[in-house]
């Protein structure tokens, strides 16, 4: 399938993922429209911390980052230490759409080893009803590079 | 009764004299032009002008469109729903879009096919399940379909919410009734505490005490399920079921968030109505917590069999009950209403959930 060759966590990685994501846009539409601010924060070793954010808008879905958290004003925020990132991104890219353990929300659900923080309920209740969308967005690392999948 | 017809009037339109005054004369606002956003043309383009404008108590009882203009002597409709805070919810034209957005069918869009024969234990804990879901979703239905046409035709955007709100529960009952017989289990067992919440909710006295428990508090533990169900689904296709319900769940308590928002914002007056409602939810939904035919399908699935359920089930389930009563305390929190240190559940039910009780100051 052809995994993405940017690392991650890095602009050029969510750049690469929302151009698999949105390659069908019949799919999105699919989906459904959504509206979700959703932020990305990965703990590196060390302690320092990368930000990204993803702005479903829509049909539409953008990329913001690297950013901060307060800069950015996320719905709702997943976080977690790089190596839960990284398993979670592998998985995907080597078996496909991800499974109950390996989704966002299997990832979330217990707060560990990702956690899911919002400011306010309306936040957290975003993330449940856009979830299908978001994880779709996850899950396109698994998929066809744009290019490839047109060839 | 008589509808007055005008046989004058077909005698002349017969010879082609037409009246047209309703062309020049009508009282409502002529030369609006809403302009489609990026998904098309939504609620929110076409609230304009007079059109927008909801009022805070509805002047007429009458299906006549907000903002046309209403011959006199219309019949009264007899709508008891009349003023808009009883009903309203900040976010009701975005959500009624993103419903009738993100529909699903539950024929189509689940992978039937790969359903695949699973431990008799597991199939068992997911039909049993699957049982409970179907039962308490068609609730979410009859609800809002009871007090539906007893709502003002003035706040039709929310009347036009619960209309998705019906379609959305009668699927979420056909899918986990599906789900209980495609795999070869079938359907479980229907317990008298799930009906007697059940009954509450549709005995309920007015809309206000009906949404707190359906939207808030009932809709609210089974967005939770739907959530725990989407991380312990035995496969994909259990695990698409659950997730797209969760999705629709969850714009139901959305609504009924921030509907009891609007209403208290509205009339802070109210608020010991809402915990009185809340009180008496609550007392029956201890009971849900201790009964075996909710909790222990959850133990199974999330231990992937029977052997390991009292370890793994008893873990999982600490981390959905705090999951649950966390969201409701936020949900209250966000809508106005401080439920902490007044929930009615018992101290083995809130211990170690964060926020639960509001702690002394040191």
């Amino acid at each position: 399938m052809g995994a993405i060759e940017a690392p991650f966590p890095s602009s050029a990685w969510f750049v690469e993922l929302v151009a698999r994501a949105t390659a069908d846009p019949a799919e999105l539409e699919h989906l459904g429209i959504a509206d979700l601010r959703f932020g990305v924060e990965v703990l590196l070793p060390g302690g320092a911390e990368e930000f990204f954010g993803l702005v479903l808008d829509g049909f539409d879905i953008n990329v913001v980052g690297p950013t901060t958290a307060e800069s950015f004003g996320s719905d709702v925020v997943v976080s977690g230490p790089l190596a839960a990132w990284q398993d979670m991104v592998d998985w995907i890219e080597e078996h496909g759409p991800a499974d109950s353990a390996h989704s966002l929300n299997g990832l979330t659900i217990a707060g560990i080893p990702l956690v899911a923080r919002s400011d306010d309920a309306m936040g957290s209740d975003k993330f449940y009803r856009f979830m299908g969308t978001i994880q779709a967005v996850f899950d396109a690392a698994g998929a066809p590079a744009p290019a490839a999948a047109r060839a | 009764m008589t509808l007055g017809l005008d046989l004058d009037y077909l005698e002349r339109s017969a010879r082609g004299e037409f009246d047209l005054g309703w062309l020049r004369d009508t009282g409502s606002e002529w030369g609006v032009r809403a302009v489609p956003s990026k998904t098309g043309l939504t609620l929110r383009d076409i609230a304009i002008g007079s059109y927008g404008e909801v009022p805070d108590h509805a002047p007429l009882r009458t299906m006549a469109p907000r903002g046309s203009d209403v011959e006199p002597g219309v019949p009264d409709m007899g709508y008891t729903i009349n003023d808009r805070a009883e009903v309203w919810a900040d976010n009701v034209l975005d959500l009624y879009e993103e419903a009738v957005s993100r529909q699903w069918s539950a024929t189509r869009d689940i992978p039937w096919a790969d359903l695949a024969p699973l431990d008799p234990d597991v199939e068992h804990a997911m039909c049993q399940l699957a049982t409970v879901l179907s039962e308490v979703e068609m609730v979410a239905a009859d609800f809002p379909a009871k007090w539906l046409w007893r709502i003002n035709h003035d706040f039709v955007e929310a009347k036009m919410f619960l209309c998705t709100q019906v379609m959305d529960e009668a699927r979420h009952t056909e899918v986990f009734r599906k789900r209980a017989l495609a795999n070869g289990g079938g359907l479980g067992k229907a317990t008298a505490v799930v009906e007697r919440f059940l009954q509450l909710i549709l005995d309920a006295e007015s809309y206000d005490e009906g949404s707190a428990l359906m939207h808030l508090l009932g809709e609210g533990i089974v967005l939770s399920l739907f959530r725990a169900g989407a991380a312990l689904a035995p496969s994909p296709v259990e695990q698409k079921i659950f997730r797209l319900c969760m999705q629709d769940e969850a714009r139901h308590v959305a609504y009924g968030t921030m509907h009891l928002r609007y209403r208290l914002a509205s009339d802070p007056s109210v608020a010991e109505d809402f915990h009185a409602y809340l009180d008496q939810g609550e007392e029956i939904i201890s009971m849900i917590f201790a009964t075996p035919e909710i909790v222990e399908p959850t133990a199974i699935l999330a231990a992937g069999g029977l052997e390991q359920a009292c370890e793994l089930g008893t873990a999982a389930g600490d981390v959905l009950r705090h999951q649950i009563i966390g969201d409701y305390l936020k949900r209250c929190a966000h809508a106005g209403l401080d439920r902490r240190g007044r929930l009615h559940l018992p101290d083995a039910l809130i211990d170690g959930v964060p926020g639960a009780r509001v702690e002394a100051a040191v």
